[in-house]
């Protein structure tokens, strides 16, 4: 009952010792080959369907020979309403559709938490600061998340891309097959967006995360207001930049694997998915070191508030859904509901409501309660269910334009997922075990320690 | 549903008036170690931990704010159902008149809950609160809506300890002075 205020702020080292690198490192092996049984499946698999594929549609060709017209109009119809992307796909389109997905996915977390940090400090905010390290730590692997997302998109283009290939051709008005949607989006969708773009955009992100760190640790070992003033210009910019940035960077990764499609609430879509998921990674690192008697110095306030904002940005995620999919059902012109039309079809229809349930309705009820934010296990419940769905969520964005109707959830893409995580744990426990678990001269750091919610 | 415990009444107070929210929190913090039921406190803005410290529980205006969003929201779904499916069915760009247009009914069914949880948590507050339409609210001293803060002991024969030495325990913690209700203000604004 009693509150004894902190005046003192022990100094705590987090020890990535032999059991917890054997899990990650196992995570990591035992992915890889999971995933690479899979792809062998998927191979096999999809040279039978190929087969009985040519065969079933010989027997209906030969049935249906009394109407030719119409089929015709059918295909031409399908054609010009965009679902011919994944026209091309083979087998390794999955293997590689996995990749990006798994690797937008991941650095997506680590994305979120620098964002994160450049808000708390631009809005002078002291709650979190006891976090500030996790969110360091998470931070650490936006190079080696960024070099994998851009070998696959370098290596794969033309497998996600038909912009790619479409522009390859070199078409001049009037040609058959002459794309005037995919013109006028050329400025931005070019190979030199492609090749120069995307990784400007993530050097300058890891830039300001590298002074952002340095200025951390500088100020651990020699104290002063100096370093935590110049991280508060750093960040300034950064939101700023990333404000722009990140809307061209989810348009060129993730959006122009539909390039007919326009919606321009997907940027804001794909950054309520990041900070979302990365706040919940935060919250299972915090739970982590938690249970291994890390961190005691975080309070069950700070927990709490950390709670509350996986709470409000499940709602925001739900808000900007629905702003998209709302404005599109209503106003149904053909150019944008291709988008919803391919998702709500075949094996993708159950996994649209999946994703909605596990990222809004149940999070939502699940977090309401005063008491579940502050109960270790359901937000561990809580925090799984959020990143299971917007695993989910960036399922339907990719798989549905690079795979189509032959995508399915096996081995490959559980394998996949989880050496992504084994990698990932690895990485940012690697990177929180280099420097303190607290910031200790950070300004706010016993504004953090004595935190307070209220009753 | 008007809580009788936070209504001044007639009752007779020791009052003890601070400037200072440390010292009314030691204050409350050593009349609750001798176990000395403190009526309230007020103060012109709010202090951490001075509910804790008074041992005050938990508010269940939270169930009540549920309540009236879910009904909000089932008043919501009902209404756009009977009116565009039951009742005058409209077909509105061509969507299917049935609760598959389940889509359109969100922004209502959203507002309807915004509007039932803020007019119920409103109602609900006040009332609870005894400040609803009606009531005569006294206020002890006219000094705690502005800078001053108060802490307010009943005097009665549940208290454990005396009233002399409950206001030598609130004379040690540093209050500016000490009244019973009632007595003449003597403050020159």
């Amino acid at each position: 009952m009693g509150h004894h205020t902190i005046t003192e702020i022990t100094e705590e080292k987090y020890h990535f010792n032999g059991r917890s690198k054997m899990i990650a490192i196992v995570l990591l092996v035992l992915g890889l080959v999971l995933a690479g049984i899979g792809a062998m499946q998927v191979q096999n698999h999809w040279n039978d369907a190929q087969t009985e594929e040519v065969a079933t549609e010989h027997a209906e060709g030969a049935h249906h020979n009394e109407t030719p017209a119409e089929h015709h109009g059918e295909a031409a119809g399908e054609h010009e309403a965009g679902t011919h992307d994944e026209h091309g796909a083979n087998w390794m389109s999955r293997v590689w559709a996995n990749l990006l997905m798994n690797s937008y996915y991941f650095l997506l977390f680590a994305v979120g938490a620098l964002f994160f940090l450049a808000v708390n400090y631009v809005a002078n905010a002291g709650w979190a600061t006891l976090l500030k390290r996790i969110a360091e730590a998470m931070t650490s692997y936006i190079a080696v998340g960024f070099v994998i997302l851009f070998a696959v998109i370098v290596l794969a283009k033309d497998q996600f891309y038909h912009w790619v290939t479409y522009f390859d051709q070199g078409l001049a008005p009037g040609d058959a097959g002459y794309d005037g949607i995919l013109e006028s989006k050329s400025w931005l969708l070019n190979s030199t967006s492609l090749y120069f773009l995307i990784p400007f955009i993530v050097i300058v992100w890891y830039g300001i995360r590298m002074k952002l760190r340095q200025n951390s640790i500088k100020e651990d070992q020699e104290g002063g207001l100096g370093y935590f003033r110049n991280s508060i210009r750093w960040s300034a910019g950064f939101i700023f930049f990333f404000a722009f940035s990140f809307s061209a960077l989810s348009w060129l990764v993730i959006m122009s694997i539909d390039a007919h499609w326009y919606s321009t609430m997907f940027s804001v879509y794909n950054f309520a998915v990041t900070f979302v998921t990365s706040l919940s990674v935060m919250m299972m690192i915090l739970l982590y070191l938690k249970n291994k008697g890390y961190m005691e110095m975080v309070s069950d306030e700070v927990v709490h508030d950390l709670g509350k904002f996986m709470f409000a940005f499940c709602v925001f995620w739900g808000y900007i859904f629905l702003g998209q999919w709302l404005l599109i059902w209503y106003a149904n012109l053909p150019e944008e509901t291709v988008y919803f039309a391919a998702r709500l079809e075949g094996i993708y229809r159950p996994m649209f409501f999946v994703n909605i349930f596990m990222c809004f309705l149940l999070p939502f009820l699940v977090l309401m309660m005063r008491n579940a934010k502050r109960n270790p296990l359901v937000l561990l419940v809580a925090g799984l269910l959020i990143l299971v769905g917007h695993w989910v969520d960036v399922y339907l964005m990719v798989m549905p334009g690079v795979v189509g109707d032959h995508a399915s959830i096996g081995l490959l893409e559980i394998g996949t997922t989880l050496a992504f995580a084994g990698l990932f744990i690895y990485i940012v426990l690697n990177s929180l075990s280099k420097a303190n678990l607290y910031a200790k001269n950070h300004p706010y750091i016993l504004e953090s320690a004595n935190h307070d919610v209220g009753p | 549903m008007i809580d009788k415990k936070v209504q001044i009444g007639d009752k007779k107070f020791t009052l003890g008036v601070f400037n200072d929210e440390g010292k009314l929190l030691n204050a409350v913090r050593s009349l609750r170690k001798k176990e000395v039921n403190i009526f309230d406190c007020y103060t012109p803005f709010p202090v951490h931990h001075l509910d804790k410290e008074m041992g005050i529980k938990r508010t269940n205006l939270t169930v009540i704010a549920f309540i009236c969003g879910a009904l909000g929201t089932t008043t919501g779904f009902s209404l756009a159902y009977y009116m565009n499916v039951l009742d005058w069915p409209m077909i509105i760009g061509g969507k299917p008149m049935d609760v598959t247009v389940f889509t359109s009914f969100i922004p209502i069914m959203f507002e309807l809950t915004v509007l039932f949880t803020a007019f119920g948590m409103v109602i609900a507050f006040f009332t609870r609160s005894s400040m609803i339409h009606g009531f005569k609210q006294d206020i002890l001293d006219l000094r705690q809506t502005d800078d001053l803060m108060l802490l307010a002991i009943e005097v009665n024969e549940d208290q454990p300890i005396s009233d002399d030495e409950i206001k030598s325990i609130i004379n040690n913690e540093g209050a500016l002075e000490i009244r019973e209700r009632g007595q003449a203000l003597e403050v020159t604004y």
